[in-house]
């Protein structure tokens, strides 16, 4: 029953968009009787989406995408989240947050009446393209044609609280990327005045802090959840939400230019269309099943065609206006050597490199197997020995960028600047002869401090502290900028510095970590509402009379045969111990333990861009 | 003081520490150069893993192979050699640079050359 209403109402939804997209250029109506049309698809979208998830909440296994996905005894939460856990509902879920986005921009106030039914128009568009694909090849109502009791249970590597919102908030960003798209191409017809770029300012900063959300909360799974002690792979499904990441945030520097009335608007519309387009783009690779092998895309080529299809359609839609309606010629670029323009410049241009270079990296191994049927790997290092390197000036760049002149190439207090960055040389340079050398540490080491303590250098000698919400809105791009020191200091330390120790262990066995005594006190296995859990106790730092407990171990999920490793993390402020519970042999458990420096630092950072972000939005 | 002079200063800075970073070399133990190499390689057997960071039993063995072939004084280049006849290049995380992969690796500094032009060729040459 919830199925059919859930069929329905999607169906209808994409109705009306049809009716919203043609009635655009036919019969035009009253703006507020289209915002209400637009809402209401909205609402029916949204509704048919909860119609899946109160199949998956009662466990209706008529439904034949709740019966593969789920499984009567899963806790709740899991079956929430197992309405996105699948193909067909996460396309839904893609299809409800475009919808979500299309609601709230029709509220928008103080935008051209005309230019706001164009970007909805061309949103509706969106709607109908992602819906038929939906219906057509990826339908989640379809009825189960076999009578059963019991389903076939989620994917036990999803059934993970982190792993359960990070889905929504990933999309929030690449969809939000959709009304930025929208808003350019409406620009390029309407090209009327400034006003829309300050709208699409603030939702593409919108999009871009839940993008950082959403990666982040990607890693911080990876991190826990997969077991090796690392939370970035330059995995190709990383680095597919990587690129429109720092193509939105190329987005976000560039429309900052906007205030120096230096309206690149072109550079702009470019950037819009090309983060949604990478959005797209990296939903098809995903979706399409291409990145594991290019047979497996054959094996189900219809889901990888039609969305290849939407892709052209998009990025060939948006890019021919782009070339036909070419906005007219912009104010020249003020670019001297060095002010904030060419620094914004720079930056621009070493972030589309970057973009363009992961891009290379991860659809050249598809291009290699098409072309010459031979398998080939474009992993980490590929990438840590270009892209890493390409962004070093420009991170050097960003210490003190925020407080270049518009105009001239007049750096206040440069002094101060250029002491503090000897001292903090010479300090680093002194840890690093002290402790372990290594290049990429010194390097990271420095420019994470550096951006720091350039940008606190920044806030003191140009502002008064006032404890005002404008004192936080002036010196924001210097805190996003410390967040991003934060986080190189957290990725250079976790990476280069980590510690590795292996020990075989009895029961009952202490061993020394870091100087503490740890005592394995003891294995047990446990039975979970749907998992068994083996899991070895450990007692960290025993001497002390406040010693942590910590367990490691795995899990054994009966319905899908699965077995999913826990590591069990001590966290503390400077570092993370990592303990991977292995396999017993010779009546001895093998036990890794990591020691990871500084990992709390990159969530810190992260949490700080995202911070930020909403900040920012807050800004005109 | 004018920002040329502020960023000459930087400059110097830089290039010397980077200099100076580079001729403290240290000679590495054979853990650390077994930890290097398997960190490039791909374990066959599981999902985008490195050999290092994987406890599978194929990691194992490559681990106990590459050991051994560098304790007994093999180079990490015959070592990816001999394994990417055994397993194929898709072994290798870092790609080969041969004539299929040449692309791959000379793209990013490319576009680099093209930006570092676009820069010079649009800054105003005048000081304000």
């Amino acid at each position: 029953m919830s199925s059919l209403v859930g069929f329905l109402s999607l169906v209808f939804a994409i109705g009306i968009n049809f009716y919203l997209f043609l009635s655009g250029y036919i019969f035009k109506f009253q703006i507020q009787k289209f915002n209400l049309l637009i809402r209401f698809s909205s609402l029916l979208t949204l509704l048919s989406f909860f119609s899946l998830m109160y199949a998956y909440l009662v466990s209706d296994f008529s439904n034949y995408n709740v019966f593969q996905n789920s499984h009567s005894n899963k806790p709740l939460i899991y079956k929430i989240s197992g309405t996105w856990g699948n193909h067909e509902g996460s396309m839904l879920l893609w299809l409800s947050i475009l919808s979500i986005f299309s609601f709230f921009f029709s509220f928008t106030k103080n935008i051209d009446e005309n230019f706001q039914r164009l970007t909805l128009i061309i949103q509706s568009l969106l709607h109908i393209l992602f819906g038929l694909f939906i219906v057509f090849t990826s339908n989640p109502f379809l009825v189960n044609s076999i009578l059963v009791n019991e389903g076939l249970g989620l994917n036990p590597i999803l059934q993970d609280p982190g792993l359960a919102v990070h889905p929504p908030i990933l999309y929030a960003g690449y969809v939000g990327y959709s009304i930025v798209f929208s808003i350019a191409i409406a620009g390029l017809f309407q090209d009327t005045d400034v006003e829309w770029l300050y709208v699409a300012k603030k939702w593409s900063l919108i999009s871009w802090t839940f993008l950082t959300g959403g990666i982040a909360l990607g890693s911080y799974w990876a991190y826990y959840e997969l077991g090796w002690g690392g939370w970035w792979f330059w995995d190709p499904v990383e680095n597919i939400s990587l690129m429109p990441w720092i193509a939105g945030l190329a987005l976000v520097h560039s429309l900052m230019m906007v205030r120096g009335e230096q309206a690149i608007k072109k550079w702009i519309i470019f950037l819009s269309i090309l983060c949604f387009s990478l959005s797209v783009f990296g939903t098809f690779l995903v979706r399409s099943g291409i990145l594991t092998s290019v047979h497996s895309f054959a094996a189900d080529a219809s889901r990888g065609i039609f969305i290849l299809l939407i892709f052209f359609i998009v990025t060939g839609f948006g890019f021919l206006i782009f070339l036909l309606k070419e906005p007219q010629k912009s104010n020249a670029l003020n670019l001297l050597f060095i002010n904030k323009v060419s620094a914004l410049v720079i930056n621009n241009i070493l972030m589309i490199i970057a973009t363009l270079t992961i891009l290379l990296g991860t659809i050249y191994p598809i291009i290699i197997e098409v072309l010459y049927n031979k398998r080939i790997s474009v992993g980490g290092p590929y990438f840590n020995s270009t892209v890493i390197p390409i962004m070093i000036p420009g991170f050097l760049l960003m210490s003190i960028a925020p407080i270049l002149s518009w105009q001239t190439n007049k750096i206040q207090n440069s002094k101060k600047y250029v002491l503090g960055f000897i001292v903090l040389s010479i300090l680093v340079l002194i840890h690093s002869y002290f402790l372990d050398y290594n290049t990429w540490g010194f390097v990271g080491l420095l420019l994470g401090f550096w951006i720091i303590l350039a940008s606190i250098i920044a806030i003191f000698s140009t502002y008064k502290f006032k404890f005002t919400i404008k004192f936080f809105q002036i010196i924001n791009p210097h805190i996003a900028h410390i967040g991003v020191g934060i986080a190189i200091v957290g990725i250079t330390c976790s990476s280069v510095f980590q510690n590795e120790l292996d020990f075989n262990l009895n029961e009952g066995d202490e061993f020394n970590v870091n100087g503490k005594t740890v005592l394995f006190e003891k294995i047990e296995t446990t039975n979970q509402i749907n998992f068994q859990a083996l899991r070895g106790k450990f007692l960290f730092d025993i001497e002390k009379n406040q010693s942590k407990k910590i367990e490691a171990g795995k899990n054994y999920y009966p319905v899908s045969k699965m077995i999913t490793s826990e590591a069990g993390i001590l966290h503390q402020w400077n570092k993370d111990i990592y303990f991977i519970l292995g396999d017993q042999k010779n009546n001895e458990w093998f036990v890794k333990v990591l020691i990871n420096p500084f990992v709390s630092f990159i969530w810190l950072g992260v949490i700080i861009m995202m911070y930020s972000g909403l900040i920012a939005v807050s800004r005109r | 003081m004018k920002s040329s002079h502020f960023f000459k200063i930087l400059n110097i800075a830089v290039l010397s520490f980077i200099f100076f970073t580079f001729k403290i070399y240290a000679i590495e133990s054979i853990d650390e150069r077994v930890k290097n190499l398997t960190l490039e390689l791909r374990c066959m057997t599981c999902q985008n893993q490195s050999i290092y960071d994987s406890d599978a039993e194929f990691s194992n063995d490559i681990k106990k192979i590459v050991k051994q072939k560098l304790q007994e004084g093999e180079s990490e280049r015959d070592i990816k050699k001999f394994l990417v006849e055994r397993y194929g290049e898709y072994i290798l995380f870092r790609p080969l640079m041969n004539n299929y992969n040449v692309f791959l690796w000379i793209f990013p500094f490319i576009l680099l050359i093209f930006g570092v032009f676009f820069v010079l060729i649009k800054t105003k040459r005048k000081k304000v």
